[in-house]
């Protein structure tokens, strides 16, 4: 499909770096789901990586002053702009290495960690900027559905009907109103290189991507699951369970786009469980009527299925 | 019936001020320390008629506040220092188009993201340019609940009087500490709209509200009109004293740092010090008139302590308005340091020793 990965090998996790290079015991939220992807992404990456954080949790937990988390180079600058200063980076790597002043053989990669509030809401337009300018460069949307580091505000990853502090659950409204944004159709349709859904929990499937997306000369983008059990009202020792079930409902599906223009499916979940069992274990879902759950239901279904025919009917060609 | 006393946070003091004021629009986005603010909004707006939106972004917010008070709704936003630089915009567009709202400043630490600490140092944001032009707020800082309460909810009275934005700068100390709030009714009067606002065109010719004009005479004009605008406000000004006419030393200082200096002086006053005490609660515009008067009530000359948790920006303020007619000192605490009374005690008696008054 892409030329990069002519001799592209899986990663093999025993040969896995046993150094961490987001170091423990940075403040995160007992079962913190979010951590956990930007382990692993960089386990595959190594140190030789530049990460930009956009506000939000991972910046606040790893960087309470004098401290950090980060064994990589970090920047952080405001809340909208990180795949934008990601794009300076990257531009300005470009230049330094075709005046000699890198060598051209090194390959520093750009990585984005950004929140579902920095890339639903307000950092939309400067994400679509840089996707299509073309950077070279790997954004993960670290999606916990909520602005959560500043006390569970909705965000336009909420799902409906989910409780939030600006969304409150009462007689009349119940909770958020309207769907999820589809940012997956949003980044698909700027036909970068590579996008791909991960659950941190199948940890293989994910850092394969990483490493195909490190791989890759442009853009990619990473929506990557990410439990709070803080914002969520779940319990923490749940986000296991809660990854698990994400992705065994059919609420969180795991595929790859390349070029905007095939779609892989990951995992095919032939018997799903129901939602229910997903939103009863969160209170956020907690006021949800038996009707409301079936509508929820039944939009997962149909969106799960749209996923499922997009791979069907725009599979890659065969024998590539 | 009595008034009902409730122990709120000062950024809900400042919400119940908003829903006295009649305020009907909420727009916001998150940004700590002022999210009870929306919270609270989410909640009760819905109750009475009103609307809570939250926005994708702040620029969006503010640009949400322009298009409803375009159409006459009573509209506020609320944010804290970095969401109010993305506002900045928004602010000039508004001043130019002469659109009353209000804007809610809860400020915390910078530059940059800063901190979430207590800060004052988005003063000459707030009253010298909040935008770019020559656009001016009128700018309340309240230094209570009771009177963040009062200030914003006369501020929509005020705003639609001048059709201009008015702040209210609090910071993150007032607005997260808790305090009883006695929510009495006020008297905000409703003023008609009629006459400017963008509705429905039949039978009459259509409005237009921009900013944009071409003709160098004609900006000029635009320009004069506002500022008579800013010097009729003058009317609006508020301040605190404790001023007896013989006092050297004079602190001032507002919001937050007010309340820590006020007890610091009335501590000093019972001991016979000779201090004043000086509260601007419109920064702007800038009671200086007053200071001046302040300066000139005895032969003596006195001593302008100005006390700040930034590094230095009231200080400016209060030398131009004394033209020469006393010292002027700067004792600043950059942002998250705060100093406890005792520690302003010792500074204002420090400047008393090297004083030429007799001491007591």
């Amino acid at each position: 499909m892409r030329p990069e990965w002519a001799k592209f090998k899986p990663v093999n996790i025993k040969e896995l770096p046993k150094e961490d290079w987001i170091a423990p015991g940075h403040r995160g939220c007992q079962g913190c789901g979010t951590v956990l992807p930007i382990k692993l992404a960089l386990k595959v990456l190594g140190p030789n990586t530049i990460a930009v954080s956009s506000t939000g949790c991972m910046e606040i937990i790893t960087s309470p002053f004098p401290f950090t988390s980060w064994r990589i180079p970090w920047i952080h600058v405001a809340f909208e702009n990180a795949a934008t200063v990601a794009s300076g980076i990257e531009a300005a790597l470009k230049a330094l290495k075709r005046k000699g002043k890198i060598s051209k053989k090194e390959n520093i990669n750009v990585v984005v960690f950004a929140g579902d509030g920095a890339t639903y809401d307000i950092g939309l337009q400067f994400l679509s900027g840089a996707l299509e300018r073309g950077h070279r460069l790997i954004y993960f949307c670290l999606d916990n559905e909520a602005y959560m580091n500043t006390g569970v505000q909705r965000s336009g990853g909420t799902p409906i009907f989910a409780h939030t502090t600006t969304s409150p659950a009462g007689k009349v409204i119940h909770g958020k109103v309207g769907w999820k944004k589809n940012l997956d159709g949003i980044v698909i349709a700027h036909s970068i290189p590579y996008f791909a859904t991960a659950n941190p929990i199948f940890f293989a499937d994910f850092m394969n991507k990483v490493k195909k997306a490190s791989l890759v000369d442009g853009p990619s983008f990473f929506h990557v699951y990410s439990t709070c059990p803080t914002g969520w009202g779940a319990k923490s020792e749940d986000t296991v369970k809660l990854c698990k079930l994400a992705t065994e409902t059919r609420i969180f599906p795991l595929f790859e786009v390349i070029d905007g223009r095939y779609y892989i499916l990951n995992r095919k979940i032939d018997k799903p469980k129901p939602v229910e069992e997903y939103l009863k274990i969160q209170r956020r879902f907690r006021h949800l009527k038996p009707e409301e759950i079936e509508l929820f239901q039944n939009r997962i279904n149909e969106e799960y299925e749209r996923i499922v025919k997009l791979c069907e009917v725009f599979a890659p060609p065969k024998g590539e | 019936m009595k008034d009902k006393r409730i122990l709120v946070k000062g950024v809900e003091a400042i919400a119940f001020g908003a829903l006295e004021g009649g305020c009907n629009c909420y727009f916001g986005y998150p940004i700590t320390p002022q999210n009870e603010i929306p919270e609270l909004m989410s909640v009760e707006l819905p109750k009475r008629g009103g609307v809570f939106l939250q926005a994708e972004s702040e620029t969006s917010a503010i640009n949400m506040v322009l298009g409803a008070s375009a159409v006459g709704a009573r509209v506020m936003t609320s944010s804290s220092s970095p969401g109010i630089s993305l506002m900045s915009e928004g602010f000039s567009y508004l001043i130019a188009l002469e659109l009353p709202c209000v804007i809610v400043n809860v400020m915390r630490g910078g530059p940059g993201l800063g901190g979430i600490e207590a800060s004052q140092g988005d003063y000459f944001q707030a009253v010298k340019a909040p935008g770019h032009g020559d656009g001016k707020f009128l700018v309340f800082a309240p230094y209570s609940c009771d009177e963040a309460y009062e200030l914003t909810a006369k501020a929509f009275e005020l705003a639609d009087k001048y059709r201009n934005p008015v702040m209210i700068l609090s910071d993150a100390i007032l607005g997260q500490m808790k305090e009883p709030l006695t929510l009495k009714p006020l008297k905000i009067k409703r003023i008609k709209k009629d006459d400017w606002i963008l509705n429905g065109a039949k039978d009459r010719p259509a409005r237009v509200i921009k900013s944009l004009f071409l003709d160098s005479a004609e900006l000029a004009e635009r320009n004069r009109k506002l500022k008579k605008k800013y010097q009729m406000m003058e009317k609006e000004i508020r301040y605190e004293k404790i001023f007896e006419g013989n006092e050297d030393i004079i602190v001032v200082s507002f919001g937050s740092m007010a309340r820590l200096c006020k007890e610091a002086v009335l501590n000093l006053r019972e001991k016979g010090y000779p201090v004043g005490f000086f509260r601007p609660i419109t920064l702007y515009p800038f009671p200086r008139f007053t200071l001046f008067k302040l300066a000139e009530a005895s032969q003596r000359k006195k001593r302008f302590m100005v006390f700040e948790l930034n590094c230095g920006q009231m200080v400016e303020d209060v030398a131009s308005s004394i033209c020469g007619r006393g010292d002027t000192y700067s004792v600043f605490y950059p942002p998250s340091i705060l100093p406890f009374p005792e520690d302003i005690e010792k500074e204002i008696k420090k400047c008393l020793k090297y004083s030429n008054s007799p001491k007591v």
